[in-house]
């Protein structure tokens, strides 16, 4: 019988969904001869109540209301699989929490609207328990395969936990920092195969931290080697890994 | 073998009757750097280098190499070495490459290094310009370059070629050579016994003082730790060193779940999960937890553990760890210093 997996979205722009079907042969098409999708909102109409063998969940957690539906899919799910920034980390939505008046620099006037109320963005595993996180804003198709690969074959897929400067030296690429950039590939979360700093724009490590990230080294990095000032050096991380950082607000 | 000399205006007719016949490898630039990379045009060449990212060792055991692709239960070898000119390479790399082909040679001999190996032809080249954290000229003065096939010394008015081997007088037949002279070679020894004294860093000890206060300090924590503070544990030290030889192996599928390739790619001691292992049942341990131990392992490594059986230490002073780390803190120099100095 094939793996039975659906797609769920919390907090997201839902790119990671499109992002999927953009992979097309090389990695969506194919793997559907292998998995029967029963629910992906991006993708199809029809839903699920029965159980799911994989769930994919994009997004950040970042409304109290959304935790009774992430509680039923974890019930009904064997494995669940955070996938893309914001439901590895919270990613870039994580940054609200730090930014006390976004309602009324975003959105003016209608500030008030009741919709417009949500806490602090996190990760779905801030409710839930979570098994395995793509991560990547948007996630890279070449770990989507090799995740799913190795769970469709009842192994432990292995999930890079070391920095971006590992694929950059393999890649001879030369270092943002020797161009006299900065980057945040020293801390950044390997896996992606380091495309930015190929392409020659600095890692903003999008993947979020590895897990002992040296944040103190860093910012001493982003000032005397990267040009940064102190005040932009110590907020600099922000972007991506707000709740990696060592000041993420917890609530 | 035999030295030859090559005329400056017939040098580059060399190269080029050479790329027509064979693949060549050598020095090019990239942005403000050096890589090797397969020369598509002889003006691509550029032996006035000062040092490539990544050491040469990377055509015979790349950074990421399969070695072997499975369909269903079946598994075929990756093995295909292709005939190749390493061409421009440092006496500091060619140290580097003797000891890999060592190691790679003892206890279980890996074939997919040494095919690569065998099919590469070595040919060595004067350090015209020095890397800025170069330390080559103060670390394993005893062990001389062995195992290229050849060596081009540049000189006045053109290069004298030392040819080793036959896979290097081979590459006699490509250009104008005639019979080096007395002074040429007189000429090319100096300019080779003065590329050595150009290193600006220099380990200020003799090898074995250093292996044994090195050794001696392994119990200080507090001063590894220190060295270690900055550390981001990235690794950088570890992929661009010339002697490192650690892989990790992992099996992938494709994306048709049934073939797939059995890939190996370089790891490194200063990555935090380096060292743990599996205590079964799910559980795991790593033995070298702290920046600091791991900081020490790689200089232990590189300048104690392996001496013995390497004939000196396992550094050859290139200095990329040094020009690669973003904190500045793996500098073998200023951590090997400050310990014989006490």
């Amino acid at each position: 019988m094939a793996v039975r997996v659906a797609y769920f979205d919390f907090t997201c722009c839902e790119g990671c969904q499109i992002e999927m079907t953009n992979f097309g042969d090389a990695a969506f098409l194919e793997l559907l001869n292998h998995v029967e999708v029963v629910e992906f909102r991006e993708a199809m109409s029809e839903k699920t109540t029965e159980p799911i063998d994989i769930a994919f969940i994009e997004g950040s957690f970042s409304r109290e209301s959304d935790r009774k539906r992430l509680e039923e899919i974890r019930e009904r799910a064997s494995i669940v699989i955070a996938y893309g920034a914001c439901a590895a980390t919270g990613g870039i939505n994580a940054l609200k929490n730090h930014q006390g008046d976004y309602k009324k620099a975003v959105y003016g006037k209608d500030s008030e609207m009741p919709h417009l109320d949500s806490m602090c963005a996190r990760g779905v595993d801030a409710a839930i328990k979570v098994d395995y996180k793509i991560h990547g804003c948007p996630m890279d198709k070449n770990e989507f395969v090799r995740v799913v690969s190795h769970l469709l074959h009842g192994k432990e897929p292995v999930i890079p936990d070391y920095p971006v400067c590992v694929e950059c030296k393999q890649n001879e690429t030369v270092c943002r920092y020797q161009l006299g950039d900065h980057c945040l590939g020293q801390v950044a979360r390997a896996g992606c195969g380091a495309p930015c700093p190929a392409d020659g724009i600095p890692c903003e490590a999008c993947r979020g931290f590895v897990s002992n990230p040296n944040e103190e080294a860093l910012e001493k990095v982003l000032i005397e080697n990267g040009g940064l000032s102190a005040e932009r050096a110590k907020y600099k991380s922000r972007m991506f890994a707000a709740n990696h950082r060592s000041d993420a607000v917890k609530e | 073998m035999s030295v030859k000399f090559i005329k400056e205006t017939d040098f580059n007719d060399f190269v080029g009757k050479m790329m027509e016949a064979r693949t060549v490898v050598g020095p090019v630039a990239k942005k403000t750097k050096f890589v090797f990379g397969e020369l598509e045009s002889v003006d691509q060449l550029r032996l006035d280098y000062d040092v490539t990212i990544l050491p040469p060792k990377k055509l015979f055991f790349p950074p990421r190499q399969d070695l072997l692709k499975f369909h269903g239960q079946k598994g075929t070898s990756c093995i295909c070495p292709q005939p190749k000119v390493l061409f421009g390479v440092h006496y500091y790399d060619i140290k580097a490459i003797d000891q890999t082909d060592f190691l790679f040679n003892e206890n279980n001999a890996d074939q997919n290094y040494l095919a690569n190996r065998e099919a590469t032809t070595i040919i060595g080249t004067t350090i015209q310009n020095v890397s800025p954290r170069a330390f080559f000229g103060s670390v394993g003065k005893n062990v001389n370059p062995k195992g290229h096939d050849g060596f081009l010394t540049r000189i006045n008015g053109g290069w004298v070629f030392e040819t080793l081997t036959s896979k290097g007088r081979d590459l006699l037949d490509f250009g104008k050579f005639i019979d080096a002279d007395d002074a040429q070679k007189a000429e090319a020894a100096k300019v080779n016994t003065e590329e050595k004294t150009k290193s600006p860093e220099k380990i200020k000890a003799e090898g074995d003082v250093v292996a044994q206060k090195v050794r001696k300090s392994f119990s200080e924590d507090e001063l590894w730790e220190e060295f270690a503070k900055d550390c981001f544990s990235c690794g950088s030290c570890n992929i661009v060193c010339p002697t490192c030889y650690c892989f990790d192996v992992q099996d992938n599928w494709n994306v048709d779940q049934h073939s797939g390739a059995r890939t190996r790619s370089w790891d490194g001691c200063l990555k935090a999960d380096f060292a743990e292992c599996s205590l079964g049942q799910g559980a795991c341990e790593n033995f070298r937890e702290t920046k600091g131990s791991r900081f020490r392992h790689r200089i232990m490594r590189k300048a104690v553990y392996s001496n013995e059986k390497l004939g000196g230490p396992a550094c050859v002073g290139c200095g990329r760890c040094s020009l690669s780390c973003t904190a500045d803190i793996a500098d073998p120099v200023n951590v090997i210093n400050r310990i014989v100095e006490g």
